[in-house]
């Protein structure tokens, strides 16, 4: 994939991924990506960035956040997606998931009938989520797009949630974009995050 | 459980983790050199089983959401 196949603009903003054959979980991202994008701007974190870029391993779930919405807003997306064939898996009225979203947590949302894979939305909760999003990364996948976290964010925040299988998604993105990671901002990751990938190999 | 036990166990905690990085440095090494449409072909079949299984369980989105909410504690005591 990497260096040979991929390109990537000189600051890390896009990445060009055009032979990717597409997963049903990217096509189910994809789909539900093109309603929620036409109520608000999203950044896509965690588990799904490695697995995008090859992991071999499925996942339940994927996290995107989104800025904090009007309530209105919200409803919007709610109907939206309701009338596009989702459901929310959280047993809530739309009061109800604007509350659990403004009080800092994920609401769920699948095709319905189904569970598995979901996506776990969440509102920007700190300065770091902003920032993930002002930075966010475009992935130019062969018939649409995403954005998502940059890598060196992600690799510190895998660490620092630091189960073995999040350790595994930290390494396997340092593997993979080795060459490519700007050395300075995965320092000053790491820093913020408090922690260190020395003993995994993710050496800087 | 006895100290040496537990050492036991984390020892071997360790070691297994370990052993998966090394795996992981490996597969990210192949996915670098295989061609885009070859590594996601393959990696979609995994995929794509995943996501086909997880459909068929038995299971409801109440039940689901339980599953969930437990494993986040316990990860959260890990």
């Amino acid at each position: 994939m990497m260096p040979e196949n991929m390109e990537i603009d000189t600051p890390g903003r896009m990445i060009n991924f055009s032979e990717k054959q597409i997963t049903l979980l990217d096509r189910f991202v994809l789909d539900f990506i093109q309603v929620l994008e036409q109520q608000t701007p999203y950044v896509i974190v965690s588990g799904y960035v490695a697995i995008l870029f090859g992991r071999s391993r499925g996942t339940e779930d994927v996290d995107i956040l989104v800025p904090r919405l009007e309530k209105a807003r919200f409803a919007a997306l709610h109907d939206a997606l309701l009338s596009e064939g989702y459901e929310f898996l959280n047993a809530e009225d739309t009061g109800g998931l604007y509350e659990m979203l403004t009080g800092k947590m994920g609401i769920r949302v699948a095709k319905k009938g189904q569970f598995i894979p979901n996506i776990e939305l969440k509102f920007f909760k700190d300065d770091i989520d902003q920032s993930v999003f002002q930075s966010r990364v475009d992935v130019v996948l062969p018939d649409a797009h995403v954005y998502i976290s940059p890598i060196e964010v992600q690799i510190a925040y895998k660490v620092w949630l630091g189960s073995p299988k999040d350790i595994e998604d930290a390494l396997f993105l340092f593997e993979i974009f080795r060459q490519h990671l700007n050395q300075e901002l995965l320092k000053k990751q790491m820093t913020a995050f408090h922690v260190s990938g020395d003993e995994y190999g993710i050496i800087l | 459980m006895s100290a040496g036990m537990s050492m036991e166990l984390s020892f071997d905690k360790k070691a297994h983790l370990l052993e998966r990085l090394a795996f992981v440095r490996q597969y990210a090494a192949w996915v670098k050199r295989t061609p885009d449409a070859e590594w996601s072909r393959q990696q979609a079949a995994l995929i794509d089983s995943f996501i086909e299984n997880a459909r068929n369980m038995p299971l409801s989105k109440e039940n689901y959401l339980r599953i969930v909410d437990r494993r986040k504690r316990a990860e959260q005591h890990d």
